[in-house]
């Protein structure tokens, strides 16, 4: 095992940080489910809201996810 | 399974950003300072780029009223886009804005697809292409915003009306850095979903050999349930590529949205 600590929080950083968004993305789609269930009339645009907030919250995991690569890089 | 560990490291040498085309992998390879290459992937983002002008450029060579064929899928798509993107998000005045998000989305679209192909890469999957794709759409929206609304009324419009003065610098910073980070997501969130998902696909295929390779009535299952997984995965990966295209087209057209409407809300 040639790792360092850097590679075990690279692999820290991101697991972690994405324990959050992950919560949050479950969020977005089970909620869009629910008003998509109550008026399918209303699924397109729903549908469209949905993925817009779950690239938001995608987005918190995205910057554990470089964090990752800088903490590996600078080792 | 003793070596996992160096097959491993060659799905990973393979699919390294810098490995030059048809040199293989990046550490055998001596190239001279500032020389101009073909890596894996900017090859294939040639070709996947010259694939979707070829395609646009057959769809609209016969306009008619009612199309057929290959024009019939081009204005399919186009439909596709102008309806569920254009028309969701940005309303009926989005439509001037149609060509340059249809552009992008079928240019991610084609990349994200051409490298499901075995033996193909995905041109998406470097941080370089998608990072520049992000400046892009970062440079196109703050152009329109500023087009719009001129500069100084725009750089304006970051303040939302009736903030208290002692917090207006604080949160003038805060939404200079969402929008600056804006390019930042975009890039990084098609490079790492396009990455890890060959990653995967890529891991399952290495369990399937090795475990087939072993000979022995448990690693047979084992081979089996890794070949299942890995086509579930790649029907996965499917959708994952069409979705990547939608996010980025949608997030194209929400920014372009709020530039045109700055200091609306």
């Amino acid at each position: 095992m040639g790792g360092s600590l850097s590679v075990l929080g690279a692999g820290l950083a991101f697991g972690l940080g994405a324990i959050g968004p992950g919560i949050g993305v479950g969020f977005v789609a089970g909620k869009a489910i629910e008003g998509m269930a109550r008026q399918p009339e209303m699924a397109n645009k729903i549908q469209t809201t949905m993925f817009i907030g779950m690239a938001l919250a995608e987005a918190i995991a995205l910057l554990g996810f470089v964090l990752a690569f800088v903490l590996q890089a600078a080792k | 399974m003793e070596n996992l560990g160096p097959a491993v490291t060659k799905l990973l040498e393979e699919l390294n950003p810098f490995a030059v085309l048809g040199k293989g992998a990046a550490p055998g390879v001596e190239l001279a300072k500032n020389a101009v290459v073909l890596t894996n992937y900017s090859f294939f983002l040639i070709v996947a780029v010259a694939l979707t002008a070829i395609f646009f450029l057959i769809a609209s060579r016969r306009m008619t009223l009612v199309p057929k064929g290959i024009g019939n899928i081009g204005e399919w798509g186009v439909e596709f886009v102008r309806n569920n993107i254009v028309l969701d998000v940005m309303g009926s005045e989005g439509v001037k804005y149609l060509p340059f998000i249809v552009t992008v989305f079928f240019a991610v679209l084609f990349n994200d697809f051409l490298g499901l192909i075995p033996g193909m890469k995905p041109g998406t999957g470097t941080l370089g292409t998608t990072f520049a794709w992000g400046i892009m759409v970062f440079v196109v929206y703050n152009w329109v915003g500023i087009k719009k609304h001129g500069l100084w009324k725009y750089l304006k419009s970051f303040l939302p009306a009736g903030t208290p003065l002692v917090l207006a610098p604080f949160i003038y910073l805060l939404e200079v850095i969402s929008h600056v980070l804006r390019p930042f997501t975009l890039g990084v969130r098609l490079y790492a979903n396009m990455y890890a998902g060959h990653i995967v696909l890529g891991i399952f295929g290495i369990f399937v050999v090795m475990a087939a390779a072993a000979l022995g009535p448990v690693t047979a299952v084992v081979a089996g349930l890794s070949l299942a997984m890995q086509i579930v995965m790649y029907a996965f990966e499917v959708f994952v590529a069409f979705i990547q295209a939608y996010v980025f087209a949608i997030l194209t057209a929400v920014y372009m949205n709020g530039a045109i409407h700055a200091g609306e809300h």
